[in-house]
């Protein structure tokens, strides 16, 4: 089964976009911070990862670039795609210089998310 | 014991009896504060799935008996979405009358009630209440008349825009960076209304308007920018703004205007920002006009021109290393840019245009 690792401190946004991600067939992970969220990418070696930016102990800039560090290179390749509030030109160039593969600006649509989430799996992924 | 003594010792002991009782009373207040949350928690777990269900499309029976704290969880969702989610929820808080209270307590005597009524109303982005939120615009309290302004900007309702505007140079007004945001939070359509604003109103207005124009990059404002910052008769913190517009928008045919502004006697915001403008067009007829800004007799305006060259790839930096040689303010501000461009080896944004 594919597996999604959200990580977002927001458990309202969290919930919501499990849930989504669920509805698809997927395998969601939720963690709380970047700390947590680098750990269980580590442990789980999710097919994706959905992250916010603002976290508490690690951010999200952080945590994607130490997933592109990684010294395993399959978890290194691993697609993030950022879900922030930060919606200026230059957050969007610094979330891809740390290494997003997609990025979507808060407020957003979580038929949209899915959208790309299917997307940045590899082909039949999803279930719908 | 003396008497006085005993007094004492039962003075004591009264007292320690207080403290011993404001402890448990405080003990039990945490305890019975931690149950309620917890309780909330819950009750929010429980109903979480309810709004998710209705996300995804599927009947909405048990939203008319669902307890008032459902709508605070929409409530709490409805600032994070857009689109077809986000109507969906806001039809959730018509049908069960919380944007309807929430129209009835626009009119409340509590400035409080006010407020949240405002804030309330522009999360259900209801445009049918835009008239009720334009007259707090003028509400006697300030924190009512910018959640009024914040409010507007999520209704997204083009007929904002005129009292949004208005509201900046009001005697009793809201603060430019609040009308801002909710001008932006309108998006492009009001960009006729501030095409129009720059040339009406109060300079606070029209400088609020040229900033806005400046973060939509809408080129369709150009000329009326050209005018305004070759306008010596304007307000210069109307000029400045308009002048910060013009980089953004990023069109050439701005050049000569804004090195004629970095060369005049205008005030010193106004040179520094025509200077950066010139820098983030990149036009390469700016090169000639920045690199004389380099001898300017304001500190700021040298840095803001030694800073725009750098933006020039190698004929700019080759510009600052002509006066880098050079002894005096000109030679300093060329060394520190110069600096800069070695720290962060910036290619130069415009090397191939120039």
């Amino acid at each position: 089964m594919t597996r999604v690792l959200v990580v977002d401190d927001d458990p309202v946004i969290a919930d919501l976009v499990a849930f989504r991600l669920t509805r698809l067939g997927l395998d969601v992970s939720v963690e709380t911070d970047g700390q947590a969220g680098l750990a269980a990418a580590r442990q789980l070696r999710p097919d994706l990862v959905v992250l916010d930016w603002m976290m508490p102990r690690m951010n999200g800039l952080e945590m994607c670039a130490a997933l592109r560090a990684d010294a395993d290179p399959e978890l290194a390749r691993t697609p993030v795609l950022l879900l922030t509030a930060k919606a200026q030109e230059p957050d969007l160039e610094r979330g891809f210089a740390a290494g997003a593969t997609d990025y979507i600006v808060k407020p957003f649509s979580p038929r949209e998310l899915a959208t790309r989430v299917t997307a940045a799996l590899p082909p039949g992924s999803v279930s719908s | 014991m003396t008497p006085p003594a005993q007094a004492a010792a039962v003075g004591s002991l009264v007292l320690s009896g207080l403290v011993v009782l404001l402890l448990v009373a405080v003990a039990l207040e945490h305890l019975l504060r931690t149950r309620r949350l917890a309780r909330e928690a819950a009750r929010r777990a429980e109903l979480t799935p309810l709004v998710h269900a209705l996300l995804d499309g599927e009947s909405t029976a048990e939203l008319a008996g669902a307890p008032a704290l459902l709508d605070e969880l929409v409530l709490d969702l409805l600032p994070q979405l857009r689109g077809a989610d986000r109507s969906a929820l806001q039809a959730v808080l018509l049908e069960r009358g919380v944007v309807g209270r929430a129209a009835d307590q626009l009119t409340a005597r509590g400035a409080a009630r006010r407020g949240r009524a405002a804030l309330l109303l522009g999360n259900a982005a209801s445009a049918e209440h835009t008239t009720p939120l334009v007259h707090l615009l003028s509400d006697r309290t300030a924190e009512v008349r910018s959640a009024a302004a914040r409010a507007l900007g999520k209704t997204g309702d083009p007929a904002a825009v005129g009292p949004l505007l208005a509201a900046v140079a009001s005697r009793q007004g809201v603060p430019p960076g609040v009308v801002g945001m909710a001008l932006l939070d309108l998006g492009t359509g009001v960009l006729p209304a501030l095409r129009t604003a720059l040339d009406a109103g109060r300079p606070v207005t029209q400088a609020l308007a040229a900033d806005l124009i400046g973060v939509h990059g809408d080129p369709a404002a150009t000329d009326a920018l050209i005018a305004l910052v070759g306008d010596p008769g304007r307000d210069p913190d109307v000029r400045r703004s308009a002048a910060q517009a013009l980089g953004r928008i990023g069109s050439p045919v701005a050049t000569a205007t804004l090195a004629a502004a970095l060369r005049g006697s205008g005030e010193r915001p106004l040179r520094g920002a025509a200077a950066e403008a010139l820098g983030r067009i990149g036009d390469p007829a700016a090169l000639d006009p920045l690199t004389a800004g380099l001898r300017s007799a304001d500190a700021d305006v040298r840095g803001a021109c030694a800073d725009a060259l750098t933006l020039f790839g190698e004929p700019g930096r080759l510009r600052l290393a002509a006066h880098a040689v050079l002894c005096g303010p000109s030679g300093d501000a060329a060394r520190s840019a110069l600096d800069v461009l070695e720290f962060t080896r910036r290619p130069g944004r415009h090397a191939a245009r120039a």
